[in-house]
C-alpha cells in the first residue's frame, strides 16, 4: 500500500508541473504580443514629432498547443495520481483536503479539455489552467501527514454516498471555473474588443453551458448531501455552516440563470454574478477552515 | 362630448382588480425573483458566517464594530420570522410564476404556431438557403425524413404557393421547469410537516442493560444490550455500534445493530447512533438499607465548571429531596493539571450529596471519593461505585416529511437534468417554388444560444446531404454586444 501512496504522490508531483507549464503556455499564447510602434515625423518648421501607438497582436499558436499538450499530460498525471491512491485506500480519494483537492485537479483538468475541445479555442486556459495548478499549490501546502492513508471516521463511511456526493461536488466546481474563465473574459471582451478573443456570444454560451452543466449537479450535492445527513445525523438538513455555504452557492447561481432572461442583465451582470458566484464556490470550498459545524473535519 | 369617449375607452377596472393584477404580475416578475432569491442569499451569507470566525476577525480588525458582530453572533438567521417571510415571498413567487407560465409553455409544445414570414427567416442572423432542389412537396418530405433521423418533430403549413416548416426537439424539456420549481415547495413542505407533526429527540443516552421509554406519545421502548467501540492510532474512534432491542408496548418488534450510516425504524420511529459515552453504575441505600437508586450514570452530560475534562453526572432523588453529583477521573490530565484538584485515579469516582435542584459541584457539602466496589457513607446515604460501563447516546426521530423530501429530490435533479441536458431545439423554415425549381430557407430559434447554432449548422449539413444540394449558410459575423429588446422572446432559455 506504501508503495502505491508514492507512486501517487509522484504522479500528483508530475501532474503539477505539467500544469504549471500548461498555465504559463496559455497565458503566453492569450496574451499575445504588445508591441508599441514610434513614429517620428520632420515638420516644416524644422522640429520633430515622434508618436506612439500600442499594438496587439495574437500570440504564437505554438505556445497555445503545447498549452493543451501539457494539459493532457497533467490530467493524464492527475488521474493516475488518483487511480493508484483508489487502488490503495479502496475507497475514491475524497476523505481530506489533500485527497479532495487532488481529485479536483483530475476534474478541472478534464472539465477544461472537454470545453476546449467542444468550443475549439484555448484562450480559457490562461484562467482555468493557472487555478488547477493554484489547487497544486494549496496540496502542496498540507501538512504531509495527510498523505497517509487512515481509516474513515465512523460519519464518513458510507463509501457509496460519500463518492457520488463528493464527485458531484468536485465536478460542479470544475464546471464553475471553466464558467468563472468564460466571465472574466466576455468582461475584457466587452470593455476592449480583442480580435482574437471569441465572441460575446460564444463566451456567454460557456458561461452559461458550464453553468448548466454545474448547477444541477450542485444541486445534486445538496440532495445527497441531505440524504447521507439523514443517515449519518438522523437529519436531512441542519442548517450546518457546510451546507449553508453550499446553499448560498446555488443561490448566486440560480439569480445568475435568471438574469439570462433580462434585458438589463443578461450580458455584462450576469458575467459579474458568474464571478461571485466562483467566490462562492471558494468560500464553500475552504469552509473548513473556518467554519465549526458537523463538517470540521478533513484533515484541516 | 364627455359621454361620446367614456363610451370608446375599456371598461375601468375596479382597485380590487387592479391590486390582484399588480400583485400577480410582481410574483411573475422575473426581475422580482432576481432580487427575492438575492436577499434570501444574502441572509444565507449571514447565517453562515454566524457559524464562522469570519464576523470576529472582522470586529478585531475594526473594534467599533464590536457590538454588531455580538448582535451578529447572537442573531438565529434561519429561525428569524425575515427569513421565513422571505422563502414564503419566494415559495409564493414560484407558485404564481410556474401557473402563469403553463399556458404559454403547453402552447408551444401542442400547437406550435407554424406560419412564419419570409422577411422574418430572411432577416435572422443565422440562416442556410438550398437552392435548385426537386419540387416543394419532395423537397417537404425529404426535410422531414431529414429532421426525422436528427429526431425532430416537423409541422408544415401551406401558405398560398409557399409551404411553411417548423420543428422542434426535445420539447418536454419545456415542462423540467416546472417539476423544478414544485419541488422547491415540496422541499419547503417536507420541512414544515416534519416540525409540525414530528419529532426529534438528539440526546437520548441509554446505558449497557438499561432499556429507556421513547415517550412523545409512543409505546417504543429501547434496551441498550451491548455497546462497542474501536479505535485508530490517533484514538479517533473507527467505529462504535449499538446492540438494540426495541419494544412496543413491551413486546420485542425488532433487534439489531445501529452504527453511524445505519439507523433502525421501528414503529414510527428511527434510531440513529449519534455519540457514546463512559457510565458509572452507582447503588444509593437509605439508612435503612432501601435501595433508592440502582442504575448506570451517563457521565459527559455536563462536567464540572472547576475541570471541565472531568466527566460528571447527576442522580436525582426527589422523593429525598436530594441529589448526588458524580464525578469521573480527568480524560485529558495533560490539559490545564493545575485544574485537576481532585485528582482521581482509575476506578475511583468522586461524589456529593446536595439538595435538589442546587448547584453541583459547589457549596461545602459532603463529598467523599469512592473506590469501585467499596460502599461509603456520604450525607446520610450509602452509596457503592459498582463498576463502570458504557452508554450510547441514539437520535430518535420521526419525520412524516421524509416521503416529501425525496418526492422533491427527484423532482427538482430530474426537472433540472432535463432542462439543462436535453434542451429545446427548434428550426423554422419556408419552401417556396421558384421559376425552374424550388428552394428551402430555415432559421433555427437559438437567439443568444450558441449551442442552438451549432445544432442547426449540424441539421443544414445533414439536409443538405438529403437534397444533394450545398446549403448556403450565413452566420454571425458579429463581434459586440448582443442584447435584443424583449425581456421573454420565445427563444429564452427554459429555466
Amino acid at each position: 500500500m506504501e508503495t502505491l501512496v508514492k507512486l501517487s504522490f509522484y504522479f500528483f508531483a508530475a501532474s503539477s508541473v505539467a500544469l504549471g507549464a500548461a498555465s504559463l503556455s496559455y497565458i503566453a499564447y492569450t496574451i499575445g504580443r504588445v508591441r508599441v510602434r514610434r513614429a517620428t515625423m520632420a515638420t516644416s518648421a524644422g522640429t520633430t514629432v515622434t508618436s506612439s501607438s500600442t499594438d496587439f497582436s495574437p500570440g504564437n499558436t505554438a505556445f497555445g498547443r503545447w498549452g493543451s499538450m501539457l494539459t493532457w499530460f497533467g490530467a493524464v498525471f492527475a488521474f493516475l495520481a488518483v487511480l493508484f491512491r483508489t487502488i490503495a485506500a479502496e475507497r475514491l480519494p475524497t476523505a481530506n483536503m489533500y485527497e479532495f483537492s487532488l481529485t479536483f485537479v483530475l476534474a478541472i483538468s478534464i472539465i477544461y479539455i472537454a470545453f476546449e475541445r467542444l468550443y475549439d479555442f484555448r484562450q480559457l486556459g490562461a484562467i482555468v489552467l493557472p487555478i488547477a495548478f493554484g489547487m497544486t499549490v494549496y496540496i502542496w501546502s498540507l501538512p504531509a501527514e495527510l498523505r497517509e492513508i487512515t481509516p474513515l471516521i465512523p460519519a464518513l463511511q458510507a463509501r457509496p454516498i460519500m463518492t457520488a456526493h463528493v464527485s458531484a461536488a468536485i465536478f460542479a466546481y470544475a464546471t464553475f471555473a471553466v464558467s468563472f474563465a468564460a466571465a472574466i473574459f466576455y468582461l475584457i471582451k466587452s470593455k476592449r474588443n480583442i480580435r482574437w478573443l471569441p465572441s460575446l456570444e460564444v463566451l456567454d454560451d460557456v458561461a452559461f453551458r458550464s453553468v448548466a452543466i454545474g448547477f444541477p449537479l450542485l444541486s445534486l450535492v445538496l440532495i445527497l448531501g441531505s440524504i447521507w445527513a439523514h443517515d449519518a445525523w438522523g437529519v436531512y438538513w441542519s442548517w450546518d455552516p457546510k451546507e449553508t455555504a453550499a446553499l448560498f452557492t446555488w443561490l448566486v447561481y440560480a439569480v445568475y440563470l435568471h438574469t439570462r432572461t433580462l434585458r438589463g442583465w443578461r450580458g455584462t451582470r450576469s458575467a459579474v454574478i458568474l464571478l461571485f458566484g466562483f467566490g462562492a464556490v471558494m468560500f464553500t470550498y475552504y469552509g473548513n477552515y473556518f467554519f465549526g459545524g458537523l463538517h470540521a473535519y478533513g484533515g484541516v | 362630448m364627455a359621454q361620446a369617449s367614456a363610451t370608446t375607452r375599456p371598461p375601468s377596472r375596479s382597485p380590487l382588480e387592479t391590486a390582484v393584477d399588480r400583485v400577480w404580475r410582481f410574483f411573475c416578475s422575473v426581475r422580482a425573483a432576481i432580487y427575492e432569491i438575492s436577499f434570501l442569499a444574502l441572509l444565507v451569507l449571514i447565517g453562515t458566517l454566524r457559524g464562522s470566525e469570519v464576523p470576529q476577525w472582522i470586529a478585531d480588525a475594526a473594534p467599533p464594530l464590536q457590538p454588531l458582530v455580538d448582535r451578529w453572533y447572537a442573531w438565529d438567521v434561519f429561525g428569524s420570522p425575515l427569513f421565513a417571510a422571505t422563502l414564503a415571498v419566494i415559495a409564493i413567487a414560484i407558485a404564481v410564476c410556474t401557473l402563469n407560465r403553463v399556458p404559454g409553455i403547453w402552447q408551444t409544445i401542442s400547437e406550435p404556431r407554424v406560419r412564419t414570414s419570409v422577411g422574418y427567416v430572411a432577416r435572422s442572423e443565422v440562416t442556410a438557403e438550398f437552392i435548385g432542389a426537386s419540387n416543394p412537396e419532395a423537397l417537404e418530405q425529404r426535410l422531414r425524413d431529414a429532421l426525422a433521423d436528427r429526431r425532430y418533430r416537423v409541422f408544415t403549413e401551406r401558405v398560398g404557393d409557399q409551404i411553411h416548416v417548423y420543428a422542434d426537439k426535445n420539447r418536454w424539456s419545456k415542462f423540467g421547469t416546472f417539476p423544478f420549481h414544485l419541488a422547491l415547495i415540496l422541499l419547503l413542505v417536507g420541512g414544515i410537516v416534519a416540525s409540525m407533526f414530528g419529532f426529534r429527540d438528539t440526546e437520548f443516552a441509554v446505558a449497557e442493560g438499561e432499556t429507556r421509554a421513547v415517550g412523545h406519545g409512543t409505546d417504543l421502548s429501547v434496551e441498550l444490550v451491548r455497546f462497542r467501540d474501536a479505535y485508530i492510532e490517533t484514538g479517533d474512534p473507527a467505529e462504535y455500534r449499538s446492540d438494540v432491542i426495541i419494544y412496543d408496548d413491551g413486546s420485542k418488534v425488532k433487534d439489531g445493530e445501529i452504527t453511524v450510516n445505519s439507523p433502525i425504524s421501528a414503529g414510527v420511529a428511527t434510531f440513529y447512533q449519534a455519540s457514546f459515552g463512559i457510565a458509572s453504575d452507582i447503588v444509593v441505600r437509605d439508612a435503612l438499607g432501601n435501595v433508592l437508586f440502582d442504575a448506570p450514570v451517563e457521565m459527559g452530560f455536563f462536567n464540572l465548571r472547576a475541570n471541565p475534562d472531568a466527566p460528571a453526572g447527576l442522580i436525582r432523588l426527589p422523593a429525598q429531596g436530594v441529589q448526588i453529583a458524580v464525578v469521573a477521573p480527568d480524560v485529558d490530565r495533560a490539559n490545564r493539571p493545575d485544574l485537576d484538584t481532585l485528582n482521581l485515579a482509575n476506578g475511583q469516582v468522586w461524589v456529593q450529596v446536595s439538595p435538589l435542584n442546587s448547584s453541583p459541584g459547589s457549596g461545602n457539602m459532603e463529598t467523599a471519593v469512592l473506590d469501585q466496589g467499596d460502599p461509603a457513607e456520604v450525607g446520610g446515604y450509602e452509596v457503592l461505585f459498582d463498576r463502570e460501563s458504557r452508554f450510547t447516546v441514539l437520535q430518535v426521530a420521526y419525520n412524516p416529511g421524509i416521503p416529501i423530501f425525496f418526492i422533491a429530490s427527484v423532482l427538482l435533479v430530474g426537472g433540472l437534468a432535463v432542462t439543462f441536458y436535453f434542451p429545446m431545439r427548434r428550426i423554422r423554415g419556408i419552401i417556396q417554388r421558384s421559376a425552374e425549381d424550388s428552394s428551402l430557407i430555415m432559421t433555427p430559434l437559438a437567439k443568444r444560444d450558441w449551442g442552438g447554432k451549432r445544432e442547426f449548422f449540424r441539421v443544414s449539413e445533414e439536409v443538405g446531404k438529403q437534397l444533394g444540394v450545398t446549403p448556403k449558410v450565413k452566420r454571425p459575423d458579429h463581434e459586440g454586444y448582443w442584447d435584443d429588446e424583449s425581456d421573454a422572446s420565445e427563444d429564452d432559455t427554459n429555466l
